[in-house]
Order: structure tokens, then sequence, then C-alpha cells
């Protein structure tokens, strides 16, 4: 197939005129190519618009987002224009690092990654985008083919931005990605817009945790046919989400959903709730009924903190789901699950595994989500492996007490013993340290 | 008026017995070489070793199924038991140990070992614990008698720790004694942490042999509220 452009094949940079030379393509889409490129000695990203998709009004609207600057480090923004002796144009971008992966990777599964890592992404996807939003602009195709994630960390970064507009001017003619497009944008009745941005992410993370869409349920699967009619109506005209608690008419099929009805249960009950919201209310009423990411953000970040091992096999559980007491037995070996002991901040309880770290913005609300940074960790003591505690990793000192006795300091680098009622003073904010319920003896005792 | 279990009209109200226990056996193998009379060290060894039983009195009383049992060997010229009888820790009381000799660490090794054997153990019991304190290097043999002692049963399976008292124990050799990665010997250089040493040691490798190994993730655990551990370890 022919490409748009050549290897070797030099363009240049406007208007600052520096030669970015084509190495080779990367990939297609609808509205152009991709290829790898080499500026200035260094590899990027070189997007080539197909003729019919140069118009005046893409580079008008690309200058724009070049002026204004990426939201955050996790839009691979548009840098700089692009044109030359060929006809049309382009725009230079950072490359996508090797070790981000699709989300189309995730749900083929070619890639495991684990529940931490899973809301770790969803909690940088829904921070970019609100990051986006409040800055006035809109992404319009929120899909699973413009977000990639490091199944390691969970770092995010979102591709594709020349769509991106300001929120309410419809000049852009992208109507979205089907399954992804609101239902109003599938009636035709409006146009993507931030408040269409916030289905289409729903929808994202929906397939994220739950590898599955939330409309296709019975319906779908009752449809020999998925035609642009059929589309149009679980999508558009009669969208019914698969967990709607009061119209259980589309339902996941046990035989052919078997995948959404194994991960469902194992959410906690406000994640459920949000997407129940999203997939109801946020159906029928695109201003005030869809989930924002401030909502979706504070339920990832509460998962994040609340993640327990199983001790025998190490799948992932979330606390809320299988505390107890009695504690459930793990989802995925059926051992009995122990839990850690978590330390209670007052809005948050974290849960305090083997690998725990605790970041500043944790103990200190008005921090900003940042997972580099770490105020203190679960660590062994070095000889004696059943003792834990939790080291001071910032640098300024915590005391600590326990009730009746004298207040200690934890210099940086020293660690505190981990007991039960052990009161930590951060600096910024403060915890106690609680054994899980169902383990105590005291309590135990007090219960029989 | 409270009724007496076994009392309502000459019948037990509940099945009687208590739960099945096992015996758990630890062996303190204590350093009585002359070089523990430098700087009131016997002495401090002495003090510590009481200071350290009321918190393993503690973690045994909340194992309900577990009968802790204790004993100690001193070595010097030779070695010999210092406490012979397996005591029942509620009971064990700690006779003052002197000091003079050399440091025959392998005898003492030897020794424990011919009480690891089946007899005297139980085959049920569970893994013993061995806590060796030192303060030097070894005079005799000391690795004939680490194949004896692990070359039993019960050795093999102990959980075995080691404190080491002052700049010149010999951490390499602790560490051989331990076997184990995950427990290194302790350093105490002052008679505090001497103190908390033995009693981190004593109760943290009895927790170990009570919970068996961990497989798969580990899994933290807080202390109860009225532990008597030190509170603060490090920076390291």
């Amino acid at each position: 197939m022919a490409r748009l452009l050549m290897p070797g094949q030099v363009v240049r940079t406007e208007p600052s005129g520096q030669a970015c030379r084509v190495e080779h393509f990367i990939g297609g889409g609808g509205q152009g190519e991709v290829y790898r490129a080499t500026l200035r000695g260094d590899g990027v990203a070189l997007k080539w618009y197909f003729p019919h998709t140069a118009t005046p009004a893409q580079r008008a609207a690309l200058a724009a987002l070049i002026r204004r600057g990426a939201p955050s480090t996790r839009f691979l923004w548009p840098v700089e224009l692009a044109g030359g002796d060929v006809a049309s144009f382009g725009y230079v971008m950072p490359l996508r690092p090797a070790r981000y992966r699709s989300i189309t990777d995730l749900l083929r599964r070619r890639v495991e990654p684990r529940f931490r890592v899973l809301v770790t992404a969803g909690l940088g996807l829904v921070d970019a985008f609100l990051q986006l939003h409040a800055r006035g602009l809109c992404y319009r195709d929120i899909s699973f083919g413009n977000a990639f994630f490091d199944p390691d960390t969970g770092d995010v970064l979102i591709c594709d931005n020349d769509n991106v507009g300001i929120d309410g001017d419809s000049t852009s003619g992208v109507l979205g990605t089907p399954r992804f497009m609101a239902p109003e944008v599938v009636r035709r009745e409006a146009w993507p817009s931030a408040d269409t941005d916030l289905h289409s992410l729903a929808v994202l993370l929906f397939y994220m945790l739950m590898l599955h869409h939330p409309l296709e349920g019975r319906r779908e699967s009752a449809t020999a046919s998925l035609d642009k009619a059929a589309i149009a109506r679980l999508f558009g005209t009669e969208p019914r989400f698969i967990f709607d608690p009061n119209d259980d008419s589309n339902r996941p099929d046990p035989d052919v959903h078997r995948v959404v009805l194994s991960f469902w249960p194992l959410y906690p009950a406000y994640l459920q709730d949000l997407f129940t919201r999203a997939f109801t209310a946020g159906l029928r009423d695109p201003r005030g009924g869809r989930v924002r990411e401030g909502q979706w953000r504070a339920a990832l970040d509460r998962m994040r903190d609340e993640i327990v091992y199983c001790g025998a096999c190490g799948a992932e559980s979330f606390a809320s789901v299988v505390a107890g007491p009695p504690a459930a037995p793990c989802w995925s070996c059926d051992a009995p699950l122990t839990l850690p002991p978590a330390l209670h901040t007052g809005r948050r309880v974290i849960m305090l595994n083997y690998d725990t770290r605790l970041h500043p913005y944790q103990l200190d609300e008005r921090l900003a989500y940042d997972f580099t940074s770490c105020a203190g960790r679960v660590v062994r003591h070095p000889a004696l492996a059943s003792l834990w505690g939790l080291r001071n990793e910032g640098g300024s000192g915590w005391v600590a007490d326990r009730g009746a006795a004298e207040p200690f300091s934890v210099p940086p680098g020293a660690s505190v013993v981990l007991s039960d009622g052990l009161h930590i003073h951060f600096g910024a904010g403060d915890g106690v340290v609680r054994a899980p319920t169902a383990q105590t003896e005291g309590q135990r005792a007090e219960a029989s | 008026m409270a009724t007496k279990p076994a009392d309502v009209q000459g019948f037990m109200v509940r099945p009687g017995g208590t739960p099945s226990r096992r015996p758990l056996h630890l062996f303190w193998i204590v350093d009585g070489s002359g070089s523990m009379r430098a700087d009131g060290r016997i002495q401090e060894l002495n003090f510590a070793v009481r200071e350290a039983m009321p918190e393993l009195r503690r973690a045994a009383s909340e194992n309900p199924s577990v009968d802790l049992l204790v004993r100690a060997v001193a070595f010097a010229t030779g070695a010999s038991w210092h406490v012979p009888d397996p005591t029942p820790v509620e009971e064990f009381a700690w006779p003052d140990l002197r000091a003079g000799g050399v440091s025959d660490l392998g005898a003492a090794l030897a020794l424990v070992a011919t009480e690891l054997r089946v007899p005297p153990m139980p085959e049920r019991a569970l893994p013993p614990v061995i806590v060796l304190i030192s303060d030097g290097r070894p005079t005799d043999d000391w690795e004939t008698g680490l194949s004896a002692l692990a070359g039993t049963p019960w050795g093999a399976r102990a959980v075995r720790t080691a404190v080491a008292i002052g700049d010149d124990a010999d951490l390499e050799i602790l560490q051989r004694f331990s076997g184990r990665s995950d427990l290194r010997p302790l350093r105490a250089s002052t008679i505090e942490s001497l103190t908390s040493q033995i009693r981190w040691a004593s109760t943290v490798a009895l927790g170990i042999a009570v919970a068996g190994e961990a497989a798969g993730v580990p899994v933290p655990a807080a202390l109860p509220a009225n532990h008597t551990m030190p509170d603060v370890w490090g920076p390291e």
C-alpha cells in the first residue's frame, strides 16, 4: 500500500524550519498516518494527514493546541506543525515508549496487569481528562485506541490529541468510536463535548476493569447480526446497563458474558454504584447524571488504598469486599484470607501490605496525586522476618504513641513497630494503626 | 449468682477437657566464657534474660495451643546445662550465670543435639526454638557441633536465631548457625539493646515456630496494643 511519506523523506517543522527526517511507518488511522522520525537528533512521532483531512480548520486547530500546550505530561501532545514540498501537512509529537501497551492488549489478554496497576492506570486516565476538561477542552474520541498504559506501573499516556478542541465548539467532524459514543451522539442529537467525554470515559473504565462493555448483555447476545440498526438500538435509542438495578432485561448472558460476571463481584460496592449511576442516570441525563472525573478519582484512589493480598497465592482483593468478619476466602485459590493491619487517617483506610508505600498526598489531603514520592513504607525487621514496621522515608521525624505510653520519635530512616492502636503523627497528618477486627484476640474474646 | 459449669444438677453444661496442645521447646545457648567477664557483660546477660521473660510469657499465653518449655545450656570450657529441665515458661527462673574459661560453642551445640533426638523429643511437637547468645569466636570445632544439631529431626526443623554481644562476636558464624537469610544475627552493644534483642529473638522465633513458614505473599501483622517490644528500630 502506498504511504503518504517515504523513509528518508524530509519535512520541515513550522515555523522553525527544522528538518524532520522520516524513518519508518508506525501506524495508520482514519485521518492519516504516523511515522517514526528524527528531529534535532531525537526520535519523534510524525503524524501526516490524508489530503482530504488536511483541512485549514484542522491546521488552525493544531496550531491552537500547540500554542496552548499539553494539559499534563500524560498527553502525547502536538509540539510542532510540519509541512514541506509535499501536499498536506502534519505535526510532531513525542514518541510513545515501547513499555506502554494498548487497552486492546488488555482486552485480548496479551498483558495481565495486577489490579493495583489497573486501578492506578484508571486513576491516571481520569486525572488526565480532568486536567483537559478543566482547561475548557474536550477530547471527543475517548476509546481503547487512544489510551495506553504501562502494565508494570500503571502509568498512562493519551495519544491522538489532534481532535481535542474547545468544549462546545463543534467544528471538528469527529463523532467518536462506536460503542464509546454517548447515546445522544449515536442518536445524532449532540456533538462530542466534555459531557459526552464523560460517557466515553466511563465505558473505557468499565472495559479496563471488567474486560467488557457495560451495555452488552442478553440483548446483545440475542441479536443475530450486529448491524448498523442493532448498534444504534443497543448504544443509542435503547441502551440498558447490564447491571441496572431496576431493569434486569439486559443482564449478562452467563454463556457469552462469563468474564464480566466473574469480575463484577470482586469490586467494592462504591465502584459498582458509580458504574450503575454512569449507565443508568448517565445515559438519560448527559449534564447532571454522569459521573464526573473527581468522583472516579476518589473511588479509584480509595480502591488503591484497600488492596490486600492472599497470603497463599498472592492474588489481590479489595478489603471492603472481603473483610467480614469472617474474611471471605480468596477468589483465586479459595484459601482463607488474612488481612494485614490498616492505617486509619480519618479520610482514608490504607491497608498495610508487605509492599505498601505511603505517598505524601495520602497523608496531606492538600497535595496532588503523586505515586512517585514516598513518605513511608511497610518493612520487615531486617533480622526478624515476622516483625513488621513502618519506615519513615521522609525528611522529618514522626512522633508516635501507644495510648497511655509516652510519645516517642521515629526519625527519618527509622521504623516504628506496627501494633494495634499505634498512633503516628506524620507532620502534615496523622493516623492510627488497627489490626484487622477478625484477628484481634481481645476483640474475639469480647465478642464471645 | 454465677453457676459453675460442672455444677448444674450434677451434670456438666458443656463437655470437659482443654484443647490439645503441642510442646514448644525453647533452648537458650549462652556464652559463659571469660570474655563475658569484661565490662560486666555476664551481669548484663543475666539481667537481660530476666527482662525478656515477661514478653515471652505473654507471647506463650496468647497461643493456647502451645506449651512453651524453656531450658538453657552454658558454654565456656566445655558445655553444661544451666537449666537442665524443660521448664514451663510460667515457672521459669533464670539462675545467675558466672563467666570463665574458653568458648566451646561446638560442645554446647552437641549437647543440645542429644536432646533433639526422638526420644527424648516427642514425635508430635512444634519446631523448637534455639537462641544463641555470644560475644566472641568459638574455640572448639563448632561446625561438627552444628552438623550434629542439624542432623537431628527436630534440630533440622528448629528456628535458630542469634544475638551478638559487643563488637567482637563473629557474625558470620552466628549467621551460619541461623542458616536462613531472614533471621540475621541481632547485634547488641548496650544493655538496653541486649535486653530488647533477646526479647525479640526469643519471641519472634517463637512466632515463626508457632505460625509455620509463610508461603506465597507475606501478610504483615500488628503486635497487640499491650506489647512490650521496643517501638522503633533503625535507622539502618
